[in-house]
């Protein structure tokens, strides 16, 4: 290749040392390269200084606590306007009947049996009017949305999130259509276990 | 140009770091406008893609916000994510492929970076700021010149537009025409993830065409860094032939010369700023600028055309390519392979998901007077885009299972997803211990059949004898 003018400058430098005859040339990395290992470093100090010593960033733990809220107030929501009279009258709407049905046929069977007749060691027997958990419409719903606690273990009921409130709703308001208002019986399980075969 | 690339060091680096822009020059040549048109495809291709409706869905949509990825026609759910796996090493390896027997074809002819840069970015520079010697000249100019300011800056402006619309086209795969429409036409804030996601694209597609350009094919880019250990002597490159243009000059009473009579057009076109004569080299994207250059100059001698060309360094030291090597014949069965297992497994894409886990907080098992039980929850998908009618049942095995209650079936509205408890008894007269088993879903019009294997826990059996 012919020199030009400016060939000498740009060849590159040899650095003068040398180990086991290896030698090594003096280029500079890409300045843009290097920027990006400054800035890395100036962001790892700030965030440093926001994120655990000034605190001025959001905590993770606040703003899970904020949409947890939120989520909650949503759900609050949908079942304020519940209450025992409201349940009852839902329990005699064909609609929402058809809507609870579907729920029970769907999810509530595998443990309590598909004719609500209950499967020994995993659900109650439903079509009676014995009730463990609380004898009255609110009970129920509230039973089937948080689940309970059985034998101090907390069983795999709670439904609210699978189902959401409007069709626990309608579910317990299926439950309560095979039900009379005001008759259903309280019943204490460690006294009367015989009662409960299903 | 005064500079001179050498081998050692990168061009468009200077010794102590900083950037420098070439302003290669343009050659109109065959290969040019055969790579031109190429392009002008793919950018069709690529804009056109999400207006096309296969099925009732845009023919490619990812839709990652419903977790739904349409493509063709068909739809896949997060579950069958795994067949990405074919995608990208399918991707890979046919780009490796390629690289054996034809070299950087990919990065010449294909690679978006090259398509926008050359055909649409460079097509803009000439258009505010005249040829390369022109725009060199803009380079030196002080800002305060008012030329500068507005050519340099209605070129800006242009590579906005260009980049916000390519970004709004990327968009498109994500949230389809239908789903970006009305995000376009509302306020910015009412879609805020949306328009951070098209401003970042905007941004870094702006600062890529505008200042990053060759720096990631020759820093950044894996497959470029690749080079040596997927190029052999047989792989067809852009090369320069040493022996029919060297010693390069002009021939004179007594000066034997070549045909490179060092004109220096080759380096003067190079997009990465390197010389095609000095041999193959890590930033040689293959985009045959220097080809139609050398060929243009060599026409104009009278000499014929080819002293820089597609060929194998073997081809260019006097040999013959040989196309069928073990390289290329390994990479031929391996695709074969890899191209049969990606069929069968796109065919056995079932349009539902079956998913089995037991529920928290429950008991493992549950003796009664009568049976034992296992309860276990079952996450049916319907993928497709029709209503199903699905049935779970106990495929065969050694001791009987009974499930609750799936006489009647599930009816699943399309896409939707249904989470429902399943409990299995086995009577306890026919309980043997332990045991594995397989469910299958089915759907009424038989187009779903899926295995999903589990185990059974229970008692050992002794404790259950009266």
């Amino acid at each position: 290749m012919r020199p030009s003018p400016m060939q000498d400058d740009e060849q590159p430098v040899i650095m003068p040392h040398s180990y086991d005859g290896i030698q090594e040339y003096d280029q500079s990395l890409p300045n843009w390269w290097l920027f990006t290992l400054f800035a890395s470093i100036a962001f790892a100090f700030v965030y440093w200084l926001a994120n655990f010593t000034t605190g001025t960033l959001p905590d993770d733990r606040v703003a899970l606590d904020a949409e947890l809220a939120a989520l909650e107030a949503r759900q609050l929501a949908a079942v304020k306007d519940l209450d025992e009279a409201t349940l009852w009258k839902m329990s005699r709407n064909p609609t929402t009947l058809a809507e609870g049905q579907a729920v029970y046929a769907g999810l509530c069977f595998s443990c309590h049996g598909p004719k609500m007749e209950g499967i020994k060691g995993v659900g109650f027997r439903l079509n009676d009017d014995l009730w463990v958990h609380g004898n009255t419409g609110m009970a129920v719903f509230r039973n089937i949305n948080e689940g309970v606690v059985f034998d101090g273990k907390p069983t795999g009921m709670a439904a609210q999130k699978a189902l959401g409130a409007g069709r626990v709703a309608a579910v317990t308001a299926y439950l309560l259509s095979f039900q009379q208002q005001g008759r259903m019986q309280a019943i204490d399980r460690t006294k009367e276990p015989s009662q409960l075969t299903p | 140009m005064s500079r001179s690339p050498v081998r050692e060091s990168v061009t468009t680096i200077g010794r102590d770091g900083t950037r420098r822009f070439l302003q290669p020059a343009i050659v109109i040549g065959a290969w040019w406008r055969a790579r031109r048109l190429v392009a002008w495809l793919l950018i069709a291709f690529f804009a056109l893609l999400p207006w096309i409706e296969v099925g009732g869905f845009p023919a490619v949509f990812l839709d990652v916000e419903h977790r739904r990825f349409h493509l063709l026609g068909a739809t896949l759910g997060l579950g069958d994510v795994w067949l990405l796996f074919f995608v990208i090493t399918g991707w890979g390896f046919l780009i490796y492929a390629t690289t054996a027997l034809l070299g950087r074809i990919w990065c010449g002819w294909t690679c978006p970076q090259t398509v926008y840069l050359e055909h649409v970015f460079r097509v803009v520079d000439r258009f505010f700021e005249g040829d390369h010697v022109s725009r060199a000249k803009l380079d030196a100019e002080p800002w305060s010149r008012p030329a500068k300011f507005l050519r340099r800056g209605g070129r800006a402006l242009a590579y906005l537009v260009l980049c916000w619309a390519v970004a709004h086209i990327f968009l498109a795969y994500f949230i389809s025409i239908p789903g970006l429409y009305p995000m376009i036409t509302a306020a910015p804030q009412a879609h805020p993830a949306a328009f951070v996601a098209m401003a970042v694209a905007t941004g870094v597609l702006f600062f890529n065409f505008w200042w990053f350009r060759e720096q990631l094919c020759l820093i950044i880019c894996p497959y470029g860094r690749l080079q040596s250990a997927l190029i052999d002597d047989d792989s067809v490159i852009v090369g320069y032939d040493e022996k029919r243009g060297e010693p390069r000059g002009k021939a004179a009473p007594g000066v034997v010369a070549g045909d490179c009579v060092d004109c220096r057009r080759c380096v003067q076109v190079c997009p990465t700023g390197i010389d095609i004569r000095q041999g193959l080299q890590m930033e040689c994207v293959a985009c045959t600028a220097c080809v139609d250059a050398c060929d243009d100059v060599m026409t104009k001698l009278k000499r014929p055309a080819g002293l820089v060309r597609y060929a194998s360094l073997r081809e260019l030291a006097g040999g013959r390519t040989r196309f069928l090597r073990p390289r290329t014949l390994l990479y031929a069965a391996l695709l074969t392979v890899g191209l049969i297992v990606a069929t069968v497994s796109l065919l056995r894409v079932q349009p539902a998901g079956f998913k089995l886990s037991r529920p928290p907080q429950t008991e493992l098992y549950v003796v009664s007077a009568d049976s034992v039980a296992n309860v276990f929850r079952a996450k049916i998908q319907n993928k497709d885009d029709v209503e199903r009618r699905f049935f779970v049942e106990a495929e065969a095995t050694g001791t009987r299972l009974t499930i609750l209650n799936q006489s009647a079936g599930l009816i699943i509205a399309p896409q939707a997803e249904v989470t429902l408890p399943l409990t299995l008894l086995v009577d306890r007269r026919d309980y043997r211990g332990e045991f594995n088993f397989t469910l299958r879903l089915r759907s009424d019009d038989g187009k779903v059949s899926v295995l999903q294997k589990a185990h059974f826990i229970g008692p050992d059996p002794r404790t259950l004898a009266r």
